[in-house]
């Protein structure tokens, strides 16, 4: 248990740090104050999306194992597929690319900075005048949560980390053991199509290029960590290159759903 | 990937043709045939995770083999997926796993493997569907019932059927590799430092004399350590004085402080008396029946929940929860018992052992209209005509004319507990429908709260994360200890016992926990969160135990072979050639340093364990290369021109792009 406990605190500190200093630099004292004036109202506003969102995400930690069953009796076997797709591609990535500082860099963006990269929106988005903006990146989390689960169950198949390890090295886990403490609490292995780290990224850079009129220093910012995130998941031999095509297109589909799901106010 | 227009498209346009041209007898002919395509063999592995090894196996296997045409698909499974679909449901082209014995094993362990009056059943007994009824079989049956110099030949002749038929391709035996600290528990062997000999001949590190154990003690937790220090009070003291002056003491005070009530219920002792081992299978958290294929690896933990009749260590047969044997007659073995209660109190009785021998040949107990064996422990059953309880402690089984050698094997089964397993031997059901009838109950069960006899006790467990064990305070093992030096004029309960298991396990209690990934449990070790790994290290984290401070790397001598095994029932893995050729395709010298580390042997008999048994024209010996189906190539460069040729002289085609036809597909 203290392994995990250690990277959690850890986390915790890193992000809420992070947060701080995003909230004061991009969000602006003066919206932050408002926000935390009409904080009450606004949370009640968007209790219909934010409940969706804890229900999805109660229901995923629920049922996941359960899931996971029927997904190892029933699902489609499709590793053999997905490699005969793409091939060698994230073998192809690592032996290319690969660095002990990249793999520094990348592996802190795939656990601090993709967790900042989905804290942060809500917090911004929720300092807006108004909410429709926080309802839909909500109702688009959910989507992306929702979706996501159904396909881990239909698709079993294992990343290229578990499949060929004589090629691509399980960059996260052998530089930080201690991260398989936290990831092994919210992921099963197998389930890797799609990507959530990439919809989840991706579904965070539309909206912050669709939102580049109120936060335009956001924009680049989120754009430069989401596609960080998306490489790294293949960078660290976690996911395939299917997995991340799949990822982006579930991130743009939750996207324009929760557009026509809800409406401009 | 081949995909050729499918037999409608192609139908469909030549029936147009043909109509017009009306030869449609020479069109039938030619359109009836079924088209050729590329054959496709799939390979079973556990992911990386799991084992690091297989699935470089299963990786360089599939290398070779799109190399020289075939469409090879590598499709991993969870360790329990991997066994149901191999070892139960028979639907598998090729897989790479282990063998099931830890410890190098006595040649009619090959009996269950690939004898073929097994075909049909489902679990460890003939999983490829091997049938050579004139070599293998007779060999095997003849190794059971010889002895000397007759058996020693028969096994012989046996090691080479198999290298020749390959039903399996021995890859190479591993080293059962595992990362100790042993700042709290010490005295792990460099023979099988995880077999139920291992784990109870492991001594705890006692308190306050860090200096007979060298720095490991004063650098590791220091409050851990004084807390059993101010528990165990003035045993302590003179244990530590004994243990300066020698070391064989340790193991008599050990077991003295360990039956102190005190320091058995001592609650401020916190974990100190708590082996704590890490792994990467997730099984023992799921499931305790000892006879259930898909779960059980070595069994190592369901045999320290079940005792044996006999247990085998380094060759030396101990008399376990049988006080001792006799032979009677020609075939008979009278067997007396220890007293021993199974843990929920009831007494262990030759009922019970008369039962369990009946049950593993048929667990519906013949309610079903063929018998339902044990998927596990079917060879040594086999051996056991009969079982019958003479009296309440003495039970007498009838062999099948086996010899010795074999009647051992036949002792090491788990007993059973019949007031529990008889409640078992229905047709397996679902919300009460039946399935499968095939199956009962006894065989799928999970095998909650399991009541055995052995020398730990189920406590909890937490599915897929981690399960505890306790030390059973009733265990012959512990209780005859107690008495052990006032009464010695009566016949001694522990005769047959070895000094280094009296008293034992040194453990209170004994948690394992799942880790994600062989790293990260060499890491836990390192850390100090874990005493010892149980599952397989991977190339990747064996050198990291040398980067731990106080991890060590314990090695020994493993019987579980790594073996690609061949479904013998499907075309072309039914022909002996063709499994010849894929043999040569691999090479055994490069996987040992490359899948391995160097941690392995590579090995062309199924018995290199026991090396005595392997005759010279099979064993590996210096040479770089298999006696039996060299390596196609150099090491490490598959010569894939030569590779074709063989298979061309053995029947197969190419077609104009270099991929072997699926003959009859």
């Amino acid at each position: 248990m203290s392994p995990l406990l250690s990277v959690v605190s850890s986390l915790a500190l890193w992000v809420g740090s992070a947060l701080l200093v995003a909230s004061v630099a991009i969000i602006r004292p003066r919206r932050l104050y408002g926000l935390w004036n009409d904080l009450r109202d606004r949370l009640w506003e968007i209790r219909k999306p934010l409940a969706a969102l804890v229900v999805v995400l109660i229901a995923s930690a629920i049922g996941r194992s359960s899931l996971q069953t029927v997904s190892e009796l029933f699902g489609l076997q499709l590793t053999w597929a997905i490699y005969a797709l793409e091939g060698n591609f994230v073998a192809w990535l690592q032996s290319t690319f690969g660095s002990p500082q990249l793999t520094m860099y990348f592996s802190s963006v795939y656990v601090y900075g993709y967790v900042f990269l989905l804290a942060f929106p809500f917090l911004a988005y929720l300092a807006l005048p108004r909410t429709t903006t926080v309802k839909r990146l909500l109702v688009a989390y959910a989507l992306n949560y929702a979706i996501g689960l159904v396909l881990y169950t239909v698709v079993f198949a294992y990343g290229p980390r578990n499949v060929m390890p004589d090629m691509v090295t399980s960059l996260l886990f052998t530089h930080n053991p201690e991260f398989m403490a936290l990831t092994g609490e919210v992921n099963e292995p197998t389930n890797v199509f799609p990507s959530l780290h990439t919809s989840l990224s991706v579904t965070v850079g539309t909206f912050a290029v669709l939102t580049r009129r109120e936060y335009p220093l956001w924009t680049p910012l989120a754009a430069w960590l989401a596609a960080s995130v998306v490489i790294a998941t293949m960078y660290l031999g976690i996911h395939w290159l299917t997995d991340v095509i799949g990822g982006t297109a579930l991130a743009l589909g939750a996207v324009s759903l929760s557009y026509r799901l809800v409406d401009e106010e | 990937m081949a995909r050729h227009v499918s037999r409608r498209e192609t139908l469909a346009g030549v029936g147009i043709a043909a109509l017009s041209a009306g030869c449609l007898d020479r069109t039938r002919n030619i359109a009836g045939r079924d088209r050729s395509s590329q054959l496709t063999l799939e390979i079973n592995a556990p992911p990386a995770d799991r084992d690091p090894n297989a699935i470089r196996i299963a990786r360089h296997l599939a290398e070779n083999l799109n190399a020289v045409g075939i469409d090879a698909r590598i499709n991993t499974l969870g360790l329990t997926d991997l066994r149901r679909k191999v070892l139960i449901n028979h639907n598998f082209d090729v897989y790479v796993g282990q063998f099931r014995e830890a410890e190098p094993f006595d040649p009619d362990a090959m009996y269950a493997f690939t004898h073929s009056q097994f075909v049909a059943e489902s679990g460890w007994q003939n999983p490829f569907g091997f049938t050579d009824i004139n070599g293998t079989d007779e060999l095997l049956a003849s190794q059971r019932r010889t002895g000397g110099d007759e058996r020693r030949e028969a096994v012989e002749d046996l090691q080479r059927t198999l290298c020749e038929l390959q039903p399996f391709t021995v890859v190479a035996f591993p080293d059962p590799l595992t990362a100790v600290r042993e700042d709290r528990f010490e005295n792990w062997t460099n023979r099988q430092p995880l077999s139920v000999g291992g784990l109870l001949g492991v001594e705890r590190v006692d308190a306050g004399d860090g200096d007979a154990d060298g720095t490991g003690t004063e650098s590791g937790d220091g409050t851990a350590a004084g807390d059993n220090e101010t528990t165990a009070g003035d045993n302590e003291t003179t244990a530590g004085d004994d243990e300066t002056t020698a070391g064989d003491n340790e193991t008599t005070a050990n077991g003295l402080i360990g039956d102190n009530p005190f320091t058995d219920s001592g609650d401020e002792e916190g974990d100190s008396a708590t082996l704590r081992l890490v792994t990467t299978d997730e099984r023992i958290t799921q499931n305790w029946n000892p006879i259930a294929a898909e779960y059980r690896r070595y069994g190592t933990f369901t045999s320290l929940l079940y005792d044996r009749l006999a247990l085998v260590e380094d060759g030396e047969i101990i008399p376990w929860l049988a006080a001792g044997w006799e032979r009677v007659g020609d075939s008979g073995i009278e067997v007396s018992l220890r007293d021993v209660d199974w843990h929920d109190g009831k007494p262990v009785t030759a009922e019970d052992v008369a039962f369990t021998y009946e049950f593993l040949q048929d667990t519906s107990m013949g309610t079903t209209e063929s018998p339902v064996p044990t998927p596990t422990f079917r060879g040594r059953v086999s051996a056991v005509d009969e079982a019958t309880a003479v009296d309440e402690i003495t039970v007498r089984l009838t062999l099948d004319g086996v010899n010795d050698a074999v009647g051992v094997r036949a002792l090491q089964v788990p007993i059973l507990p019949k007031h529990i397993w008889e409640e078992r031997t229905d047709v397996a059901t679902i919300a009460g429908f039946e399935v499968d009838a095939e199956t009962t109950e006894a065989v799928v069960t999970n095998n909650e709260d399991p009541i055995g006899s052995g020398p730990v006790r189920f406590v909890e467990a937490s599915p897929e994360e981690s399960v505890a064990f306790e030390r059973n305070p009733d265990h012959f093992l512990v209780r005859a200890d107690d008495g052990d030096d006032s009464t010695g004029d009566a016949m001694d309960p522990l005769a047959g016992i070895p000094e280094r298991f009296r008293g034992k396990p040194a453990f209170d209690r004994l948690e394992i926990e799942v880790m994600g990934s062989d790293i990260a449990a060499v890491q836990a070790v390192g850390d100090g969160f874990a005493d010892a790994t149980v599952s397989n290290l991977g190339p990747d984290a064996v050198p990291r135990i040398g980067r731990e401070a106080d991890a060590r790397l314990v090695t020994g001598r493993s019987g579980g072979f790594y073996h690609v095994g061949y479904n013998t029932r499907r075309a072309p893995l039914s022909n002996p050639r063709f499994r010849g050729v894929l043999a040569s395709l691999i090479d055994k010298r490069s996987l040992v340093d490359i899948a391995f580390d160097g941690y392995a042997e590579a090995a062309a008999s199924p018995l290199a364990a026991a090396p005595e048994w392997v005759p010279s024209d099979l064993q590996w010996g210096d040479g770089e290369t298999d006696p039996v189906h060299p390596f196609v190539g150099e090491p490490g460069s598959l010569d894939a021109e030569t590779a074709r040729d063989r298979l061309r002289e053995a029947g197969y085609r190419f077609d104009e792009e270099g991929r072997l036809i699926a003959p009859g597909a």
